[in-house]
């Protein structure tokens, strides 16, 4: 360093020592003068690591069979499946929604009696095993109904089954309530579809886009007066990719 | 390990330099022979209580509270100030014997504080000496009386333990004061009413404004043909306060500065440094002495800076920068970039969110920010971080739709610099969109 760089660099040094101070305003009372946001402030997008529940290939298909019969491609929008809805639930299973934190999930356990009670099936297994052994059964049964794995079935075959299965027609086993999963899948299949993109369902928004669900926006005035009218208001994302 | 030589040499170059002959008048400490040299400060006893309330009022305009203060007690010190050649300390001005000032006299108080000479060498210039200078021999005297009524606390600090070789050579600071350092104290300018004086003399002299405000050259000091044009402090930028119409305060009448100072302002808010100035310094200076400093600044001449043509609002970056500020921005800072009185700044013909510089808008969608808490407008409300939602190039355009709409006009804001921005402040990446 010679003559020339060190006066330089103690330019910079002048240049740089502004100091900022710390203290915070006596009237914010002690409420932190930070906004910026923690990791556990923040939303947690569906990951991109590969399916981390629904492993089995055939498994995958099978239920994206059934999403499929449940929310068709059609003239207003792709398929469940094809909108991300197998990656959204997978997503969903792998973490506190699969493992069911959030339900009671001990004993005692006497399925009529406590369906009685509370006015619906009730389950010890988590919704992460209810799918893992649900997919299983689904496979069993078409084997020894028709021979072939189910996603190889027809749809009017795939319609006819989901059909009983809805009415609680369909026998999947002793450990398997049928019309409970039909409904299961219909729910999750449905979020899928509808839930903003961050969660790894509604591909492109296209679940909003069939409904004509502006997504997440924050503030109406500009169109609140605007009655009987289209408004055609472009979905937003919770992470827009544009 | 070469270099080991070379940098020995420059520093003795520059204390050559420092304690050259031709040094006498930026290291001259004469004026302050006014002082009492005998009694130290821990053995002021009784001071006047007028010049105790005056000197408090001299130690609020100076903000010497916020930043010689962390954590051990008002004034203890210990305040970091990152520098990129190591850590300074901010001293223990308590009057403390030992690892305070107590032991200090008022001659040295006031050799330290006008002319950046302390008890323990030459000051380094983080402290405002540079501005200090301008302080009047009564108001240094009350500051004095001030400074004897503070709780004495011992903590001791290292100031200059944390700055790497060379940079922990105080004597190195003489040379810097011999280049840049106006030792001289204020002087009224003929012609100006008593009120501008008065606004010039807080302005350069103890809210010490142009450390911030004037850009400093590539050796760090302030560029006296740009006074108070706006200078960048890496994470922040303080605005252009001259009478320029388009990034300064040409537009701005003299009251809503003084409603700035006073309570954060209205339309457009402080905050940042700025936040901290008004906390802690500006709301308690008088209406007179705010009144002041307006009219002392209004009458600043304009920079230089003009108008550029605004970014033509069909493109469809533009059209990007729309939907998202209607989606993130509109509700809390309105439909037409009104925003919302005392709480979320306006945008239509703010200068401060026009100026070239755009690391304010930058950082603030990085990381949010919060507007000063005052008596009078104790809010503080929170700007929340966009850094998790938008990656650098939606920022920018975002930022390029509101500085060019309303009537707003400004340079595209180049991605890379939101970039360095979160990368600088740890704003984190984006969340991915699916």
């Amino acid at each position: 360093m010679n003559r020339r760089k060190a006066i330089f660099s103690l330019g910079t040094l002048a240049a740089s020592w502004v100091a900022v101070p710390g203290l915070l305003a006596k009237e914010l009372h002690k409420v932190p003068s930070e906004t910026r946001m923690n990791e556990d402030h923040l939303p947690k997008p569906a990951g991109r690591q590969g399916y981390r529940v629904l492993t089995d290939e055939i498994a995958r298909k099978n239920l994206a069979a059934v999403f499929d019969r449940l929310i068709p491609a059609d003239e207003w929008g792709p398929s469940a499946s094809e909108a991300g809805c197998i990656e959204f639930i997978d997503n969903e299973l792998a973490g506190d929604y699969g493992s069911g934190a959030a339900l009671y999930l001990s004993g005692p356990f006497d399925p009529d009696n406590e369906k009685k009670m509370m006015g619906g099936p009730q389950f010890i297994s988590s919704p992460r095993e209810r799918y893992l052994t649900g997919l299983k059964a689904l496979e069993t049964w078409a084997r020894n109904t028709w021979n072939s794995s189910f996603h190889t079935l027809s749809d009017s075959r795939i319609d006819e089954f989901l059909t009983n299965m809805e009415a609680g027609k369909i026998d999947l086993g002793k450990e398997i309530d049928s019309r409970a999963l039909f409904e299961l899948m219909l729910q999750n299949a449905r979020e899928g579809y509808l839930a903003d993109p961050i969660h790894g369902g509604n591909k492109n928004m296209a679940g909003w886009k069939m409904i004509g669900f502006p997504g997440a926006r924050y503030d109406y005035r500009l169109y609140i007066e605007r009655r009987n009218e289209n408004l055609n208001l472009v979905p937003v994302s919770l992470i827009p990719g544009d | 390990m070469t270099n080991w030589k070379h940098i020995a040499g420059g520093v003795v170059a520059l204390a050559v330099l420092g304690a050259g002959g031709w040094a006498y008048a930026k290291l001259n400490t004469a004026r302050s022979a006014v002082a009492d040299d005998r009694v130290a400060l821990a053995d002021v006893k009784n001071p006047e209580p007028a010049a105790i309330a005056r000197g408090e009022y001299v130690m609020r305009t100076g903000d010497c509270v916020a930043c010689h203060t962390a954590g051990k007690g008002p004034f203890a010190g210990g305040h970091e100030i990152a520098t990129p050649f190591g850590t300074l300390l901010s001293s223990n001005i308590t009057p403390d014997r030992r690892t305070g000032i107590g032991a200090m006299t008022e001659r040295e108080f006031f050799d330290a504080m006008r002319h950046g000479q302390g008890s323990k060498g030459f000051l380094y210039p983080a402290m405002p000496y540079t501005a200090y200078a301008k302080l009047t021999d009564q108001d240094m005297h009350d500051l004095w009386a001030y400074m004897a009524t503070v709780e004495p606390v011992e903590n001791p600090v290292n100031e200059n333990g944390g700055m790497r070789f060379p940079f922990n050579v105080r004597l190195a600071m003489a040379g810097w004061n011999l280049l840049f350092f106006d030792n001289s104290g204020f002087e009224e300018t003929a012609g100006q009413s008593p009120q501008w004086q008065r606004g010039k003399y807080l302005v350069d002299g103890g809210t010490h404004c142009s450390v911030c405000h004037s850009p400093r050259n590539l050796l760090g000091a302030e560029v006296a043909s740009r006074y108070l044009q706006g200078g960048n402090l890496g994470f922040w930028y303080a605005p252009d306060l001259t009478g320029n119409p388009h990034a300064g305060q040409g537009k701005t009448p003299a009251e809503s500065l003084v409603e700035y100072l006073k309570t954060g302002g209205k339309t457009s808010l402080a905050s940042g440094p700025m936040a901290e100035a008004v906390e802690h310094s500006f709301q308690y200076l008088t209406d007179a002495d705010l009144r002041a400093i307006a009219v002392y600044l209004k009458t600043l001449p304009a920079s230089g800076v003009t108008r550029p043509a605004p970014l033509p609002a069909e493109s469809p970056a533009m059209q990007r920068g729309a939907l998202r500020y209607e989606v993130n921005c509109s509700a809390c800072h309105g439909v037409a970039g009104e925003g919302m009185g005392n709480v979320a700044p306006a945008f239509a013909g703010n200068p401060a969110l026009q100026s070239d510089d755009a690391t304010n808008p930058i950082h603030l969608m990085l990381v949010g920010g919060r507007a000063a808490a005052t008596h009078d407008k104790p809010t503080g409300a929170g700007m929340p971080s966009f850094a998790w939602k938008m990656d650098d190039r939606q920022i920018a355009e975002t930022l390029d739709y509101i500085r060019n709409t309303w009537g707003n006009a400004a340079r595209p804001v180049d991605p890379a610099e939101v970039a360095r921005l979160r990368e600088r402040l740890g704003a984190g990446k984006n969340l991915p969109a699916n």
